[in-house]
């Protein structure tokens, strides 16, 4: 009831007004826009291939009715037939050979009925193709995949967040000649597009032998000049006067680091593991220089090898597609209110 | 419990000097206060005491033995900041324990000296909760229950009271001394509030822009000013200055012609240029033939009750005199009125602000 008071919410609070019309359509517009193209991929993940292949697309996962017939060991799809008399049945096609078609009611096996194909047409009936899912374990090795992914994700995610809160830390509450020199440089390396350091990187990880090693997708990409900043920023607003009371109480730099700064600051600390982990989970173009052994993929490599060059398994390549989507619209759904609170205060995207 | 002495110390930032040379012997067991007004230095000569700013040159010893290169924690002092500086994410007992847990101290004494010290601040029933959950009074009470476990040979406050609402201000002030006479202990406490440092210390430093103007008892410094600043900081409502010379004999003139006879410690040529300074609630409306009589225009009353004050200027619109009467007046805005200064209550100062007194 609630949610329904809060859905036709007007102005002025009694009728509709124009306005509110047009902000509802404003509304609506977007929400089919934004959330059209995401139900369309979830609801065709469940649909069968042949129902993926139909012309007219349908929005809904449908599938041809099938029933068993005593007698036949394999399921029968169901037809509506229109018979000589004029009457109509729904009957189960035993087999079809040119332009007849043998079908059976399945509760009278034994009488058969012929009729010219255009008299009959297939029904259909609302139907998950779960196979899409549970058929994805044994067609690769989706585990795995998942498991580099988590890993790349999660490691990179905690060094992420210790390397660039030292830095910060350091940038923001110690007093040093070139202090300024060395954040302007930090901030510098976003001027440079990635595209122009792919390379470098990938000699340094080949050099370093990291290549085909998840840990040479994870060390480039720790040190983030946005993360850096953020954390900057926030730890500009913990007062000096705490970190003269910790030190007045035998903290030492580290504790006072450890203790003192990084549980105060938390909230730029969660906008950051949230940008981490959308940053390295749906990263695609560094591991696919990187990792190039089947075994050592993630799921986005593996989203993309699915992609065969001559036949591409539509109805798995979209299941895989949900589950790769998942992590990020959980951690979206749980911790939206720390991305907006972190893109307000930092700035960023 | 401990004593500490300033010796000619200078504190620069660049080239600025902020602290130009401080003499000061801090006895144990005393209260001390450093008054002044803002960006006089006291903080910064507080911060340097407690080792969070470097001394420039000059030297800080305590206990006998010279402090300047001992580490902030190692020296032994405890600090109660302005903003109390506790840690938001802890709890009050976490807060208090914190600086034991650095040093290694056994959990159990741990225990017992917050125990102890919660219980001399009564915030036993507080210390599970965090900062956020305490009032402004309580989180002061915290902050010094903070430095009181570590037992330090000095405690120092940096304007502790200035972010209380007044009422509070004045039961903590209590509460403070009396901690101060339980403890025992040296304190150093910094303000700019010259009523909390009449009624809190045993011995006041007035600085402004980084030197020491006057020490004293606070009633030394009330009764007899060093110079003109420190007569004008200590007092309030804040003493009158008339601009007057002096004439043949003991006699000073005023600018409208009233002489008067005031002896000065020193003898003046006649025609010297002096600031005549006397406090509010020693002029009076009646007085003898030997006071000296200021004739003003009244442009404010404050009835009090108890007390009135006057407000009014000398003619030509000469200075602002304030006086400060007891029990209630008949007198309107706009009218004339005599004001008598009686000679025992007179001070007289040379016109820089800092020179020595003459009376």
């Amino acid at each position: 009831m609630k949610a329904l008071a809060f859905l036709t919410r007007t102005r002025n609070g009694r009728s509709f007004d124009w306005t509110d019309w047009l902000s509802y359509a404003y509304l609506a517009m977007g929400l089919f826009l934004m959330f059209g193209p995401v139900l369309w991929l979830v609801l065709s993940s469940f649909k069968t291939e042949a129902a993926l292949n139909e012309f007219p697309p349908s929005l809904f996962p449908y599938g041809q009715k099938s029933v068993s017939v005593p007698g036949e060991e394999k399921m029968k799809p169901v037809f509506r037939v229109t018979l000589p008399d004029g009457s109509t049945k729904e009957l189960a096609e035993l087999r079809r050979i040119g332009l007849t078609s043998t079908l059976v009611d399945p509760a009278r096996p034994d009488d058969y009925v012929r009729v010219n194909v255009k008299d009959r047409e297939p029904v259909r009936e609302f139907k998950l193709a779960t196979e899409n899912y549970t058929d994805l374990s044994g067609k690769m090795s989706f585990g795995t995949y998942l498991w580099n992914s988590v890993f790349i994700t999660v490691i990179a995610t905690i060094l992420t967040l210790l390397f660039n809160s030292m830095a910060a830390f350091a940038l923001s509450k110690y007093k040093f000649s070139g202090r300024t020199a060395v954040f302007l440089l930090i901030l510098g390396t976003l001027m440079v597009p990635p595209a122009i350091v792919l390379v470098p990187n990938f000699l340094v990880i080949s050099e370093m032998g990291m290549l085909n090693s998840l840990w040479g997708v994870i060390w480039p990409a720790i040190a983030t000049p946005t993360g850096v900043f953020l954390l900057r920023q926030y730890m500009l607003t913990i007062p000096d006067e705490l970190l003269e009371a910790a030190r007045m109480d035998h903290a030492s730099e580290w504790q006072i680091y450890w203790r003192i700064v990084m549980p105060l600051a938390a909230p730029a600390l969660a906008v950051l593991a949230i940008f981490s982990v959308m940053w390295r989970w749906n990263d695609f173009l560094w591991p696919l220089i990187v990792l190039s052994k089947n075994e050592k993929f993630t799921l986005q490599l593996a989203l993309n090898a699915f992609q065969g060059d001559l036949v591409t398994q539509w109805n798995y390549l979209l299941a895989m597609t949900v589950i790769t989507l998942l992590p990020i619209t959980i951690v979206f759904a749980f911790l939206q209110k720390y991305i907006t609170q972190g893109i307000a205060s930092a700035g960023v995207k | 419990m401990a004593s500490l002495q300033l010796k000619n110390v200078i504190k620069d930032f660049g080239s600025t000097r902020v602290i130009r040379g401080v003499d000061l012997e801090v006895k144990d067991g005393e209260f001390v206060v450093f008054v002044g007004p803002s960006g006089c230095g006291k903080s910064t000569l507080l911060r340097m005491i407690c080792g969070l700013e470097d001394i420039s040159s000059g030297d800080l010893v305590i206990d006998g033995a010279r402090a300047n290169d001992i580490r902030a924690a190692d020296r032994g002092l405890a600090m109660v900041f302005q903003s109390y500086a506790l840690y938001p994410h802890m709890t009050v007992y976490q807060n208090m324990a914190f600086g034991l847990e650095n040093t290694g101290v056994a959990k159990d004494v741990i225990k017992t000296k917050v125990g102890a010290a919660a219980k001399l601040l009564r915030l036993d029933a507080l210390l599970d909760r965090k900062p956020t959950q305490l009032s402004g009074g309580q989180r002061q009470r915290v902050a010094i229950g903070r430095s009181i476990v570590r037992e330090p040979k000095i405690f120092l406050f940096d304007e502790p009271l200035s972010n209380l609402d007044a009422e509070l201000r004045v039961s903590m002030r209590g509460e403070i001394t009396g901690l101060h006479r339980r403890l025992g202990a040296t304190m150093i406490y910094v303000t700019h509030d010259q009523v909390e440092a009449m009624t809190m210390a045993d011995k006041i430093v007035v600085l402004r822009a980084g030197q020491i103007e006057q020490i004293g008892t606070p009633l030394d410094l009330y009764n007899r000013p060093d110079n003109k600043f420190v007569a004008g900081f200590i007092g309030s409502p804040q003493m009158n200055f008339v601009p007057v010379t002096t004439g043949v004999g003991d006699t000073i003139i005023t600018e409208y012609g009233a002489s008067f006879a005031l002896k000065t410690e020193r003898k003046l040529p006649s025609g010297t240029t002096l600031t005549f300074g006397v406090r509010p609630e020693h002029l009076t409306l009646a007085g003898r033939e030997t006071s000296l009589a200021l004739p003003i225009t009244i442009t404010g009353v404050e009835q009090l009750g108890g007390h009135s004050l006057i407000y009014g200027t000398l003619p030509n619109d000469g200075p602002r005199i304030t006086a400060h009467v007891a029990g209630q007046v008949n007198t309107k805005i706009g009218e004339s009125a005599t004001v008598y200064a009686p000679p025992a209550a007179c001070h007289l100062f040379e016109s820089d602000d800092a020179a020595k007194a003459v009376r």
